[in-house]
């Protein structure tokens, strides 16, 4: 059934959550000197207890665990998720301010390695065996060897300092100080990062799509097509692209969690002020209100994807209808 | 008996696939010929390179495959032909329904739009008129309410209905050769004999090679059958002759291993096809085996009026 | 593929120099990491290879120091990783049942979680340290190995030399040892090779984020110094470049050796991959 499979999942992704939440919790309570103290020490050499105190009374520690546990849960629910140590602001409307700016590199990244991915691995799973598909092949998994942010740096240094193509980092250039943001001039700055987000996904799709269409290539429909007298793009377009692309729908979803990874890096790197950057930030100055924040953010997008992949699949494959049961 | 020029005529058909383990010896030196409008059913168990036969005059064997021999198709070697000149006679020419029902039919396409796809590319015929014609062949094999569907996906479709789709797709040219291979595998009895009716019904005057390992489907439909084992054409000739007076001793075993003729089997089973027995295939478990058997390998020789056997004692 | 036996021998050979060079790294080390060595953002000359960071300490013998945390993150985070694996898949394949679908559930809800992020947070809980680090990344990948394991001992678990083995009155401890065990062991194998590429990166990319042991010298601290202290406004390749390419280069020695090991044990695979 699958009504009750996506019941399951949401009650996968609710657990996940809520797992999620107990680490981010049990993280700011059982670590070994308390936050508090350790994030006053960055800015005091020794600091002053009635600061350390009252310090303790706005975060609520001083009330028993268990009571700060599920007033830190209900918060989370209620949109409360806490106070940026930092920032000196909520630590959801700092996320909300940062992960428009991720998605801004992140959506086209991900688009543009879908597509090519899925355009080339088919093409190379078709012609497998070939020079243009062990090319390919080899190609691929030499640039999946190379780490993210060793990829960044390289493409940083050659088309922006020694090229000059494009702006060293940040996303505006100066002019935005008396011009305000030209969306122009953040596209040329958005350019590097998502060119080496894509680089860093378009491996996985290709490797996925490649491994799919292999398998659908042995397929006896596709044998049926052949007999019908079919030419070989047209068997490949209307036969077995659409059938190879089944199974890429949950793995890109899957995949999502490796471009949250890759963007902490790329964003790093290029000195984008998304979530990656402020979450290598937290790090930094070990804001963890900020880090648990960003944690349950990262779990709401994988969830969020999981649950967009569940409901497109019943989309492209006829075999399974929704709130029906799926028949063989 | 005809003297007419066959339509389709294999010669020294040998194929092999080459695998981790060896080369499997799927086909060796295989003659046949079909004749204009007779069935001929080419009669074996699993694996004896029956469905590679059928697969190999089409062309569809994987890109690896190593084939040696002549298929002519009036008079025309296929295996010489382009990709592109092959395009134009599958489906057109030589149709084949395969054997895996199932599996045989795109899951993500409505069957009508499966069946139109072959009307609109060998007989020009374009949307509306083309889903027409799916629908006029839906029907035309029997499927009930064939408008409703034409719109369905194949999950949709019982197994019956599945090798009645397929039946409906490889009709829709009209060619003028048929490969049915084990078209009523795995069929209900009912079911079974619907679906050989069905044959008998839409082949008047077309060549059809129908491939089966059931003797009761080859005595309904065939004019003359074939019998191979191991790669090899054992036995050949016009069907009451072989089913009633059968000369190979493989072919006297699968008549034995029928229920109603005791259900004896033959005992042992059929050889690797990647090292092969020196001398008659079939000697290791012949009960009627000689020193010789094991030695020489036996020609196809001529036992009766156009009937052929592979076998030591009519050399 | 044609080549992969030569490609097996040459990227082994170049994960042996790389051990070679974590092993010998006092011998190699022309100056302590950490002292000061020179003159600051001193470009490469014949005292100093590859020139000198920020901290005028000689970047050469940091790049060969930083081997050795490289390899150890890298090697025990495989091990961890893969015997955590190992272990999981084979319990929930062999036995089945409900301890397969506890397993299998709790997996579900955990790879839910991201795990790189979840992996930053426990090493800022834990306190970085690069023992801890290799078994925090041991852990979580050890995690996503069970599943890859367990697919295998499910076909092995009904298979005739097993059941017959238990027919014969032999306990589940010792078919699971003697019997499925060998049986996983190349993909196994394979897995530990590619696990330690992984990691390797992984690794190396927490230092970058700060992550790293300030006791140990790494190749991710080194690329973080250089990229947060002025090294891309200079362009001072010599400081940029070296950590990355190290990495870079031993990651693709592993991923090589690692296809062509896994063609090496599975033929039938390399016939089907290509």
């Amino acid at each position: 059934m699958r009504a009750a499979y996506i019941l399951r999942r949401l009650l996968y992704s609710a657990a996940a959550f809520g797992i999620s939440v107990t680490i981010a919790f049990a993280l700011l309570h059982f670590m070994p000197g308390d936050y508090i103290t350790q994030y006053l020490e960055q800015i005091y050499v020794i600091a002053p207890p009635e600061i350390v105190r009252a310090y303790n009374r706005v975060y609520g520690l001083d009330r028993p665990l268990i009571e700060q546990y599920f007033s830190y849960f209900l918060g989370v629910l209620q949109g409360d998720w806490g106070y940026s140590l930092s920032y000196s602001r909520p630590v959801l409307a700092v996320i909300g301010e940062k992960l428009v700016w991720t998605l801004v590199i992140i959506l086209p990244a991900t688009v543009l390695a879908i597509i090519v991915g899925i355009v080339v691995g088919a093409y190379s799973g078709w012609k497998r065996g070939s020079k243009i598909d062990l090319a390919l092949l080899n190609g691929m998994i030499f640039l999946r060897a190379i780490p993210s942010y060793w990829l960044a740096l390289m493409i940083l240094l050659i088309f922006a300092y020694y090229l000059g193509l494009f702006p060293l980092g940040g996303y505006v250039g100066l002019s935005a100080l008396d011009t305000g943001i030209d969306p122009l001039d953040v596209m040329n700055h958005a350019a590097l990062p998502i060119f080496t987000l894509f680089l860093f996904s378009v491996t996985g799709t290709y490797y996925l799509m490649r491994n799919s269409m292999l398998m659908t290539a042995g397929e006896d429909y596709i044998v049926t097509a052949r007999a019908k007298g079919l030419d070989e793009l047209t068997i490949l377009r209307k036969h077995a692209l659409r059938n190879a692309m089944l199974p890429m729908v949950t793995s890109i979803a899957l995949e999502c969690a490796g471009m949250i990874t890759g963007s902490i890096f790329v964003e790093t790197i290029f000195s984008w002020p998304g979530l990656g950057m402020l979450t290598f930030e937290a790090l930094k100055v070990r804001d963890i209100p900020l880090l648990q924040g960003i944690l349950l953010i990262d779990t709401l997008l994988v969830i969020v994807a999981n649950i967009a992949a569940d409901l497109i699949y019943p989309l492209v494959d006829p075999r399974v209808e929704v709130g029906d049961g799926a028949r063989t | 008996m005809t003297t007419e020029e066959p339509l389709l005529e294999v010669r020294g058909l040998t194929v092999g696939f080459p695998t981790v383990d060896g080369l499997v010896k799927a086909a060796n030196t295989v003659d046949l010929e079909i004749r204009p409008g007779e069935t001929l059913a080419l009669l074996g168990e699993t694996g004896s390179g029956k469905t590679v036969l059928g697969m190999a005059i089409l062309r569809l064997l994987q890109p690896n495959t190593r084939i040696e021999g002549e298929i002519l198709y009036r008079g025309r070697n296929l295996l010489s032909l382009s990709e592109g000149e092959m395009q134009k006679i599958r489906g057109r020419e030589i149709a084949v329904v395969l054997q895996n029902t199932g599996t045989s039919l795109n899951p993500v396409l409505r069957v009508g739009d499966q069946i139109a796809e072959a009307v609109t590319l060998h007989r020009g015929l374009r949307g509306g008129d083309a889903e027409a014609a799916a629908v006029t062949l839906l029907d035309r094999v029997r499927i009930f309410d064939p408008a409703r569907m034409a719109r369905e996906y194949p999950h949709r479709f019982s197994g019956g209905m599945r090798e009645r789709a397929l039946i409906a797709l490889a009709l829709a040219c009209e060619p003028s050769f048929l490969i049915a291979d084990e078209p009523t595998r795995g069929l209900d009895a009912v079911t079974k004999r619907e679906i050989l009716d069905l044959f008998s019904e839409i082949n008047p005057g077309r060549s059809v090679l129908f491939i089966t390992h059931d003797i009761e489907a080859a005595a309904t439909l065939a004019v003359r059958v074939a019998v191979m084992y191991a790669g090899e054409i054992v036995e050949i000739g016009p069907v009451d002759a072989v089913l009633s007076s059968p000369v190979h001793p493989y072919t006297r075993g699968l008549l034995a291993s029928l229920p109603e003729r005791g259900m004896r089997p033959i005992p042992g089973s059929s050889p690797s096809l990647i090292t092969l027995p020196p001398g008659c295939r079939f000697s290791p478990r012949c009960t009627r085996a000689v020193g010789r058997c094991k030695k020489e390998h036996p020609e196809l020789v001529e036992v009766g009026p156009d009937h052929d056997a592979r076998c030591m004692y009519y050399d | 593929m044609p080549g992969r036996s030569v490609s097996f021998y040459i990227s082994l050979g170049v994960v042996f120099v790389y051990c070679a060079v974590a092993l010998f790294a006092p011998a190699i080390a022309p100056f302590d990491p950490f002292a000061i060595s020179g003159s600051p953002l001193a470009p490469p000359d014949a005292a100093h290879i590859l020139g000198t960071n920020d901290l005028a300490q000689d970047i050469f013998s940091r790049l060969v120091w930083g081997t050795r945390a490289t390899l150890i993150l890298g090697f025990l985070g495989a091990a961890i990783s893969v015997a955590l694996g190992t272990f999981g898949g084979i319990v929930s394949g062999y036995y089945g049942g409900r301890v397969d679908e506890a397993i299998m559930r709790f997996l579900d809800v955990m790879m839910t979680i991201p795990s790189f992020p979840l992996l930053l947070i426990l090493t800022i809980f834990f306190r970085p340290g690069i023992y801890m680090t290799a078994v925090l990344m041991g852990f979580l990948g050890g995690l996503q190995g069970v599943r890859i394991i367990r697919s295998q001992v499910l076909s092995l678990a009904v298979a005739d030399f097993v059941v017959g083995t238990k027919a014969l009155g032999a306990g589940d401890g010792y078919i699971m040892a003697r019997h499925i065990l060998p049986n996983v062991l190349p993909l196994v194998g394979v897995k530990f090779i590619f696990s330690a590429q992984h990691f390797m990166v992984v690794g190396i990319g927490l230092g970058f984020l700060g992550m790293g042991d300030p006791a140990v010298v790494d190749w991710g601290q080194m690329i973080q110094r250089a990229t947060q202290n002025g090294g891309i406004i200079l362009g001072l390749w010599w400081w940029l470049i070296p950590p990355g390419l190290a990495v870079t280069f031993l990651s693709l020695a592993l991923a090589w050796f690692g296809y062509a090991f896994e063609d090496r044990i599975n033929p039938r695979l390399q016939v089907m991959r290509v």
